[in-house]
């Protein structure tokens, strides 16, 4: 069953478990400036894209490799690293904190010798479907996403493929989003929301434990979608009192 | 000897020149008598350099040469300043060959007293490509100095003065990096020095001498071990052979806080807390020793978390300093550096208005009466949202965030490339990324203003009210509550490194969305009154305990003393007032009995 619900603790985001010593080594220590490690991280990312795991502290390692070297940046993997943090939040920062390493397509481009321009393309492309995602404009996210743009079909074919589950993580990120506000909500929405169509969504609310009654998708409560009116009381602990309760005691 | 106006006092003329050894002047004569002529110019500009500052010169030496570090501290805060004042405060100390004579040419204390003499021209002149370049070939020097020797080095120096060295040295570099940031309106000869000299000042370099510092005092694992609360004896030997130098050490330490603030500046906030995973940042951590460097720290600590989102965690960063700030105000206003102490504060409650309009939620009512007062007009367009506001994001982040800097510096080492070549910069990129930030939460005040208003809504009714297109507009209220629901969650740090957090509710109107219909509640706080009673009581007691402890009033009539000390002893004995009071202490006596009585 899949996870959709937010992180409760950034331990995992910051050192995740599917993180090798050798690297937790490398991105901890001053060798993460070696450019000769390079083959390394980028192997590590490789890694994360086939089988869905991320890193998002080993991927900036990269990004600041190539900001120091710009002339060994690779646009594939820039690409790649993109779309593990697009996929991997919606509301967290590991988008921008990509950005941050990063400058304009064309500047990285024409520091190294390629005829490529795919990434002139595509990282625009990514950082429009950030901030709808972001916004939670979730059906204009998938039409952009499904368009017929040359960068969308760019980024469809291409790279999407190279990805495990790169379009089941998306959805669950959606999911979790709506799961802290929904308690229940209408198929129909439901489907435009995750772009999936209207014979496989039963299948996919089972698998993440969400009951379909008739028409309507019940989420499971989550501590974020059963809100209670409360009253936060004042809490006094003894040991604040250990000073008073002394001083009465003689 | 820390009395810096001694060296006003120019009375012993004659004793400071017979203090001049010869035998100084001889042991240099290997380096300067190839040149007699040149020696004679020196010796008669030498005379010409004021007689306080030469004897001041003389004592510094001394006071190195010996380790004196109270009086070290006392000429380099005192001395240096007030002299500078009286005879530099329009031009540049004296050249370090020049006074190398009164030092004995003493090669380390000539490359620290560069370090004074460039610091001095940063702040006060404007610095030429030379001084520049020269202080980077001077504190690459001192620094080789001290790492590259055949062990560690005969030298410990005040912390005050080691914080500054590398936070100058940071300033520099920034400096630098933001003067070759553009080449338009550069010399001839400057753009051939920048062509030539691509390592001067380069990011590399300044984080490499940072990181062999750490690397050389062993700081992350000493602090470590500490945690742990391993024994002075233990931390010492994983400190090593340098690291359990005090010079070493502090550098160490004061070169993470460095590194912290150069990761920001480059852009890369999750890589400048986890530099910080070891540093202690509590209240009485080793960097709350110097006001500079704890504002620096917490200053940039708090903009890594702006960068991260994390709003409260950059609210409670900046709050504990400001606190800080204004109890320790008093003491430091004739430090050289309070200007740009006074200007970062001034930047933390800028950059306070953001956090607090971005997570709106209790913070230190002090702290926010002087935002209000500082930035109440912002403040206040700030939390009406809307695109009005977006410009005073804007103005607000420009004049309070970091000055970011590019790794890259432009193409100076080809000609055509440079002509082509457009400015980057940097801070434009962050803030960019600062308000698409701002852009996509901004809808959440009004939506949180609206819903305050009912109990259960319907969000078809809600997008009525909300004046969204009439053609989707259920569907844009819903993205709207997602949106706001996202915004009243962050991480924030309970415990742990920096980049540790937990999953919080930063707002006390929460909703719940069943199908359409939206349930809205509110969840409401009671007034703290236990603190107060208990702070209060405290005091209360404190003053009681004063009171009880302090001497009798004076007797109006005179006794014995035997008697007295026996009536007093007898007091001490049985505090519970059982003892025989007498009316000189009748005004508290009584009641104290009647209270135990009760």
């Amino acid at each position: 069953m899949s996870q959709v619900t937010p992180l409760t603790h950034l331990k995992a985001w910051h050192s995740p478990e599917s993180r090798t010593d050798v690297i937790q080594e490398l991105i901890h220590g001053v060798d993460r400036y070696n450019p000769s490690n390079l083959s390394w991280m980028e192997e590590y990312l490789g890694t994360q894209v086939q089988t869905g795991e991320y890193d998002l502290f080993a991927n900036l390692a990269i990004l600041k490799l190539y900001q120091f070297n710009p002339q060994l940046s690779n646009p594939d993997v820039i690409i790649n690293i993109l779309i593990k943090a697009l996929s991997a939040t919606v509301h967290g920062p590991d988008f921008n904190l990509c950005l941050s390493l990063l400058r304009e397509p064309a500047t990285i481009l024409s520091e190294i010798e390629t005829e490529d321009q795919s990434l002139g393309l595509v990282m625009p492309l990514l950082q429009n479907m950030h901030e709808l995602s972001r916004t939670c404009q979730f059906t204009a996210f998938w039409k952009e996403f499904n368009s017929e743009s040359e960068a969308s079909q760019l980024l469809r074919n291409t790279y999407v493929p190279q990805h495990a589950n790169l379009i089941e993580s998306l959805r669950n990120i959606f999911a979790a989003s709506i799961s802290s506000c929904f308690s229940a909500i209408p198929l129909v929405r439901l489907q435009r929301w995750l772009d999936i169509p209207a014979g496989e969504i039963h299948a996919w609310c089972s698998n993440v434990g969400w009951n379909v009654d008739g028409e309507v998708a019940a989420i499971p409560k989550n501590g974020d979608n059963d809100v209670k009116a409360g009253v936060v009381k004042e809490h006094v602990e003894l040991s604040q009192l250990t000073k008073l309760v002394a001083a009465a005691a003689y | 000897m820390a009395d810096p106006t001694a060296f006003y006092e120019a009375e012993d003329d004659d004793l400071l020149l017979a203090s001049l050894p010869d035998p100084a002047v001889q042991s240099t004569a290997d380096d300067f008598l190839d040149d007699g002529h040149r020696l004679d110019v020196d010796m008669a500009q030498l005379e010409m350099v004021p007689e306080d500052v030469k004897r001041f010169l003389v004592l510094f030496h001394g006071a190195i040469l010996e380790g004196d570090l109270a009086g070290m501290a006392g000429m380099y805060e005192g001395g240096w300043n007030k002299l500078s004042q009286a005879h530099y405060s329009q031009s540049e100390w004296p050249e370090a060959e020049l006074i190398a004579p009164l030092v004995q040419n003493d090669q380390v204390f000539l490359t620290l007293y560069r370090e004074l003499y460039f610091r001095h021209v940063y702040a006060k002149l404007q610095p030429t490509i030379d001084d520049r370049f020269q202080s980077y070939e001077n504190i690459c020097e001192l620094f080789n100095y001290l790492l590259n020797s055949e062990g560690p080095v005969p030298l410990d120096l005040p912390i005050q003065w080691l914080w500054d060295m590398l936070d100058e040295f940071v300033y520099q570099f920034q400096s630098f990096a933001q003067w070759r940031g553009n080449p338009k309106n550069k010399s001839e000869e400057e753009l051939d020095l920048l062509a030539e000299a691509q390592q001067i000042w380069s990011c590399y370099s300044v984080l490499n001498v940072l990181y062999s510092l750490v690397q050389k005092s062993q700081i992350n694992e000493q602090l470590q071990a500490e945690k742990e609360g391993k024994s002075p004896e233990e931390v010492a030997e994983i400190a090593g052979e340098y690291g359990s130098k005090p010079l070493y050490r502090n550098l160490g330490y004061f070169s993470l806080i460095c590194l912290l603030r150069v990761h920001v500046l480059l852009g890369d906030p999750t890589l400048a807390l986890q530099t910080m995973e070891n540093v202690e940042l509590g209240g009485a951590a080793f960097l709350t020793r110097i006001t500079a460097c704890h504002v620096t720290t917490y200053y940039h600590v708090g903009c890594a978390y702006m960068a991260l989102g994390r709003w409260p965690d950059a609210i409670k960063t900046f709050v504990s300093v400001l606190v800080f700030f204004i109890r320790m105000k008093q003491y430091h206003t004739r430090s050289y550096q309070y200007g740009s102490i006074t200007k970062t504060c001034e930047r933390m409650y800028a950059l306070l208005a953001i956090c607090t309009t971005l997570s709106p939620g209790p913070s230190d009512e002090s702290i926010m009466s002087i935002v209000k007062e500082h930035y109440g007009d912002q403040l206040a367009i700030l939390q009406r949202g809307g695109p009005e506001s977006v410009e005073t994001f804007k103005e607000l982040y420009l004049s309070a965030c970091p000055r970011y800097l590019s790794v890259n510096p432009p193409p100076y080492e080809d000609p055509a490339a440079l002509e082509s070549f457009v400015p980057q910069d940097a801070t434009q990129r962050h803030l960019d990324l600062f308000l698409s930030d701002v852009a996509a939460v901004s809808s959440a005040p009004s939506t949180r203003n609206l819903l305050k208003l009912y109990t259960s809504i319907d969000a078809a009714k809600l997008a009525a009210f909300m004046q969204a297109d009439s053609d989707n507009a259920e569907e844009e209220v819903l993205q709207q509550l997602m949106l706001l629901k996202a915004s009243s969650r962050t991480y924030a740090r309970q415990e742990g490194t920096l980049l540790d957090g937990d999953r919080i509710v930063t707002n006390n109107l929460d909703f719940t969305i069943e199908k359409s219909m939206v349930h809205v509640e509110e969840t409401t706080t009671h007034r703290r009154t236990a603190g107060f009673f208990i702070r209060n009581a405290e005091h209360a007691q404190r003053v009681f305990n004063t009171i009880r402890a302090s001497p009798l009033p004076i007797q109006s009539r005179p006794r014995q003393p035997g008697q007295q000390q026996q009536q007093q002893r007898e007091q001490k004995d049985q505090p519970n007032g059982n003892g025989p009071a007498k009316s000189g202490g009748g005004a508290w006596q009584p009641k104290r009995r009647v209270q135990i009585a009760a």
